[in-house]
Formats: C-alpha cells, sequence, structure tokens
C-alpha cells in the first residue's frame, strides 16, 4: 500500500542561545527521521521527554518545516506554508493534543468550535453544518445538549471528545494525536482509546500516536518507533517491539514500564538522566548510559539497519542482541 | 505487625461538599501500602487532613492516631514535630516543593536543623551524606546547586533526601514519580525501594497508577468518592478484585503482555460532590447494581483472609 504520509530523512535543528549575547548552539530535534504511515494504520511514537517526537510529528503535519529530508503528503510534497494550497491540505490532517481545556478557545461554546474548521474551510452550507454537528457529536459520543456549554462546563474526558469532534469535522485522512489521554483518568482513558480504535476502522483514517505511555501504544499502535535524542533506535511491528526490544535504550524504556505480577523482562535500571540535547554525545548518542557499549560505540554512530524480521535497530550489537533476544 | 498510623471515619468537607466520607485505614510499621485511585476520589486529601495541611476552610472529623496519639486537633507545637519528622510527605512535582531562590543543600540542611537540631559542619556533613544515600552524583557540588539547575529526578531525590532528614518512621509518597519520564521512574521507585529497606520506614505510596503500586506495595487500598472501597494483599487485589470499580479499573488497563485486547472502559465518570448519589457512590457506573445499592451505602466488610471489600455483591 502507498503510505498517505511520508517523512524522508528529515532534520529540524533549533538554535539555543546560552546567556544573552551567546552565540546559538545547534539542536537536532529531529535527525534524519524517515518515517510512513499508511491509511487505516496506527504509528505509535515513543520516547522521553526531548526525544523529539512532539517535534517529529509537527513536522509530519507541515506545521514545521524540515531543514532538511522530505515529507510527503499522498505521494507529493507539502505545499508551503500559509498558501492557499497549504491551507486546504491543513482540513486532511488534524492534531490533537494532551491538554483539551487548552487547545479550545474558552469563550466558544462546543457547537461554535466544532463547526469552526468548517466555516474556514468554506464547506457545506449552514444547514447541512448543523446536521454534521449532531453526526460528529455522536460519533465521539457527546451528548447533543452539551454542544451549547462552555469548555470550563465539561468533564476532562468530555472536553477530549470535543476536541476530536472538532479535529474530524473535516474528515480528516490523517490525525496526529500527542499524548491524547495522558491527562486522563484511566477509567476514560479507555473510554477515548476505544473511541479511537472504533473511528479508525470506521473511516479509514491514518493515525500517529505520540505518547509516553507504552501499553496505550501497544494496543492501538500497528507500528511503532522509538525515539532517542533526536533518533530513531528501534523501529518496527508494535507487539514485536514491545515484546522482544532489541535496542538497549527500548529494552531498558520497555523493562521501566511497572505492571503488576510476573515481568518478562528484567528490569533495567538506567543510570544517569538523558543528556542535554544540546550537548550530544559523540558516537551512539546513548553510549554514556549503555551497560552494553562498546569501544566503537564512543566514536562510530550506528545507523538504522534492518535486521532479519524486518525490524530496523541503531546498533552495532543489534545482530547479537536480536539473536540472544529469540 | 504493630499498628503505626490508624485512621476511623475521617470525614473532609469543604464549602458544604464532602471530599471524605468516612476513610478507615491502617499502616503498620516498616510496611508499604498502596493507595489507588482516580482523580478527586481523596487519596491526597486523607493524607493532608491527617497531617493538619488542609486549609483552614476544610472541617475535618473522625480520628488519626499515630502510635496511640490523636493528630486531629493536635496543637502546632506537637503537629511540627510529626510532619517531617515521624511523618515525612514527597510530592508529584518536586521543582514547586522546593524553594527556587534557596541552594538544595540548604533546604535540607533546615529540615535538619529543625528536626534534628543539627548545625553547621555537622548539618553539611550530614547533608551531604543523605545525598549520596538518595543517589545524587557529585553530591558535595550538587548541594550548590538550585532547584532550576537540576533534573526533575535529581530535584526528586533532593526532596526525598529532604524526607529523609527527620529520620521519618512513614514516608508518604503522593504521586512521586507521576511527572517522570519512564526510565527516570524506574530509578525513583528502585531508590525508595532501597531506603525502605535500609531505614525500616513505612511507606504510603498515593498513585493512580496501578503498575506502580503492583510493584512497590504488599497491601493496597482503592478509593472511590471518598472512601476505601476495597483492601487486600496486593497479589490477592490483582488476582482476585472483590469490587466491580477495582474489577473495572483492572480491565481498563491495557497491558504489556498477553493477546490486545479491547478496553472494557467504565461506563460515565466520578459523580460531581453536588450530586452524590445516596447509597454507593459507584452504583451510577456499575454494570451488577441491585436496588439495594442504591438504599444504603455499603459497609467495607471482609470477604476473604485480609481481603475486605465496600459492595453488597462482593464476596
Amino acid at each position: 500500500m502507498t503510505p498517505l504520509l511520508e517523512m524522508q530523512g528529515v532534520s529540524r535543528v533549533y538554535r539555543a542561545r546560552r546567556g544573552l549575547f551567546g552565540t546559538g548552539t545547534p539542536v537536532r530535534a529531529v535527525d534524519h527521521v524517515s518515517l510512513q504511515v499508511a491509511p487505516g494504520r496506527t504509528l505509535g511514537i515513543v520516547g522521553e521527554s526531548g526525544c523529539g517526537k512532539s517535534t517529529a510529528g509537527r513536522l509530519a503535519l507541515g506545521l514545521e518545516r524540515p531543514d532538511s529530508g522530505a515529507v510527503q503528503f499522498r505521494g507529493a510534497p507539502m505545499a508551503a506554508p500559509g498558501t492557499a494550497a497549504w491551507r486546504a491540505e491543513r482540513a486532511q490532517m488534524q492534531l490533537v493534543f494532551q491538554d483539551p481545556l487548552g487547545a479550545m478557545d474558552r469563550r466558544l461554546t462546543i457547537a461554535q468550535q466544532v463547526l469552526e474548521p468548517l466555516e474556514i474551510h468554506g464547506i457545506g452550507t449552514a444547514a447541512e453544518r448543523r446536521e454534521r454537528l449532531a453526526t460528529l457529536l455522536r460519533d465521539v459520543g457527546l451528548r447533543a445538549d452539551l454542544a451549547e456549554r462552555h469548555p470550563h462546563q465539561l468533564s476532562g474526558g468530555q472536553r477530549q471528545r470535543a476536541v476530536l469532534a472538532r479535529a474530524l469535522a473535516t474528515d480528516p485522512a490523517l490525525l496526529v494525536c500527542d499524548e491524547p489521554v495522558s491527562a486522563l483518568d484511566v477509567s476514560i482513558q479507555a473510554q477515548i482509546v476505544n473511541m479511537l480504535t472504533d473511528l479508525q476502522a470506521a473511516r479509514g483514517i491514518a493515525m500517529i500516536f505520540i505518547s509516553h505511555d507504552l501499553a496505550v501504544v501497544r494496543l492501538i499502535s500497528h507500528e511503532v518507533a522509538v525515539m532517542y535524542l533526536g533518533r530513531i533506535v528501534e523501529q518496527g511491528e508494535a507487539e514485536a517491539v514491545f515484546a522482544a526490544p532489541i535496542h538497549p535504550y527500548a529494552r531498558a524504556l520497555v523493562s521501566a514500564v511497572p505492571v503488576s505480577g510476573p515481568r518478562r523482562l528484567e528490569r533495567i535500571v538506567l543510570s544517569g538522566d538523558p543528556p542535554n540535547p544540546a550537548q550530544r554525545p559523540p558516537g551512539c548518542a546513548f553510549h554514556p548510559r549503555c551497560a552494553l557499549a562498546l569501544a566503537r560505540c564512543r566514536t562510530e554512530d550506528p545507523d538504522l539497519v534492518t535486521q532479519s524480521d524486518g525490524r530496523m535497530v541503531a546498533c552495532h550489537r543489534a545482530g547479537e542482541l536480536a539473536r540472544a533476544a529469540a | 505487625m504493630a499498628g503505626l498510623v490508624s485512621i476511623r471515619n475521617l470525614r473532609v468537607r469543604f464549602d458544604g461538599n464532602e471530599a471524605l466520607r468516612g476513610v478507615d485505614f491502617d499502616v503498620a510499621r516498616g510496611e508499604a501500602v498502596g493507595l489507588v485511585g482516580e482523580s478527586g476520589c481523596g487519596k491526597s486529601v486523607t493524607w493532608l487532613a491527617a497531617l493538619g495541611l488542609l486549609p483552614g476552610k476544610a472541617t475535618i472529623t473522625g480520628s488519626v492516631m499515630l502510635d496511640g496519639h490523636e493528630l486531629l486537633g493536635a496543637p502546632a507545637s506537637q503537629l511540627d514535630h510529626v510532619r517531617g519528622g515521624r511523618i515525612a510527605m514527597i510530592f508529584q512535582d518536586p521543582a514547586s516543593a522546593l524553594n527556587p531562590v534557596h541552594r538544595v543543600g540548604r533546604q535540607v540542611t533546615e529540615a535538619l536543623r529543625l528536626h534534628r537540631g543539627m548545625d553547621g559542619a555537622a548539618a553539611r556533613a550530614e547533608a551531604r551524606r543523605l545525598f549520596d544515600l538518595v543517589g545524587i552524583p557529585d553530591a558535595g557540588r550538587r548541594i550548590e546547586a538550585y532547584p532550576h539547575e537540576m533534573s526533575g529526578g535529581q530535584n526528586q531525590r533532593v526532596m526525598i533526601a529532604m524526607a529523609l532528614a527527620g529520620q521519618p518512621e512513614l514516608l508518604i509518597a503522593d504521586e512521586p514519580t507521576t511527572a517522570l519520564d519512564a526510565t527516570i521512574q524506574a530509578q525513583i521507585l528502585d531508590l525508595l525501594r532501597r531506603l525502605q529497606a535500609e531505614t525500616g520506614m513505612a511507606l504510603v505510596l498515593i498513585s493512580h497508577d496501578l503498575g506502580v503500586v503492583a510493584e512497590m506495595c504488599t497491601r493496597v487500598g482503592v478509593m472511590y468518592g471518598g472512601r476505601i472501597i476495597e483492601e487486600a494483599a496486593e497479589a490477592d487485589l490483582f488476582a482476585r478484585p472483590g469490587h466491580p470499580y477495582t474489577q473495572g479499573l483492572l480491565a481498563a488497563r491495557p497491558d504489556m503482555a498477553g493477546p490486545r485486547r479491547r478496553l472494557e472502559a467504565i461506563n460515565g465518570g466520578v459523580p460531581e460532590p453536588w450530586n452524590f448519589p445516596p447509597g454507593c457512590a459507584f452504583a451510577p457506573r456499575c454494570t451488577v447494581m441491585t436496588a439495594a445499592c442504591d438504599a444504603e451505602v455499603p459497609a467495607l466488610h471482609t470477604i476473604a483472609t485480609g481481603h475486605r471489600a465496600a459492595c453488597w455483591r462482593a464476596g
């Protein structure tokens, strides 16, 4: 299947200034990332704060321009930001954030906010829009009478449903969800996760699901990419990656998830904090925290290499680790 | 095990709304016990009330005994000795719990002065020992740092060092790792486990994450609507949850192993304080409710050895 969205070797560099008159240090927030997502499929992106997963999502949506590499939507390069073509593309892809209250306008009713994208993109007549509103609210499981309320009159779960209704208003082909359930309680989180999978099944939406919650990502993703300091260190079929991660960082991350009952992976407790992205260690960026690092890891940056099972891993020892895990 | 803290029929009311509706809970010396539940269920309020840390508008009734001494309504001088001394508390967001304009070492030495009467060089040496104990690398230099110069994980270690300064018999950890990344969370949980074993202090771990509690605690209490609705040994609770809410929480949580299954969401949401059901607080969301559930609040009763649930149908 041809991918709906494809990122090829995409990098995004920010300049972090030190002090008032200091010169900028380049920070590679996203570094040579290649991803693709097909219609009806979900790609999960996991990693810790500052690993570049949110920036990758914004690059996928064309909200930021890559400094190098290319992003293609439906096989064609993205339109330049601000142009009419770019605005038309916006209707095709939508972003859902963690904090629904912050993503909404507190002065507008739910109905006004859900209908706003239709007005902006000039879709339908007034009567058709009202009808569309009723359908959207039903699809996300919001009672019709909540349409006239304001965001602060809704619970957190209801707000996230309203944000989703707004995102779905233009019938997008791609949804980028950045920590969409992280602020919600477990019982409400399950409602939203089920709704996302149902909506995807019904409409064939492609999703990029960015989260630090590995159990949720495992549940809803077909494929997963693990990021560390701006790069993908492991990528493959979600269940396989979570069952037997190969990259030492991916292993530590998966093994860190607290579970009840016996664990399959022995807990690996990493030493230290993730390094400052502005001071990326030479060689493999993970080597200072890696228990398996060799001399080579300190100097030579490993490429993302496809393994025998189709998984991609950026580690000099990937081959032997894959054999040991199998 | 000898009892350390005993909470009986603890009730808290804010502006006419009840936040706690009769909490009964015990903590034994040296044990690690977890409190789980969703936002607003009262798990933090229970301990803030017990330690006299709620704002003045809160009306508190019931009893909180520490070693046979009543804490509710105790004079401030006695509470000052308990808080940070016999019972210490750490919170979710260490950066806001620390004073941003003071060096972290000074904040620890202040705790040492207050609770152990240590001063000068002795306090500084002890602060350094505590920094080493909680695994802050290069302790001698980090003691001079300000909170904003340290990462979230390091600040939480400083908080733990401060909590340990009073040599507490009980540490209340309120969502201590919720704001931290997964691998840093693993480090902090590891540290808490080690400190508990070394010092013999009891630990109350408040968390919304069932996995964290399962790994850290031997006994777990589940809260809903301002009450404990189930309490059991950790293994029993996860293997044989008795209350429909606990069953729902476990089914709603995605697994890291086994086949991928559709989550079983609990319908609806937590009741608003002004619209509280007359009987069981969970009845409106419960799939097995009967007429009796709306008539009367079910008491916490024993359904198996060491296993209690507040449900008419459990057991």
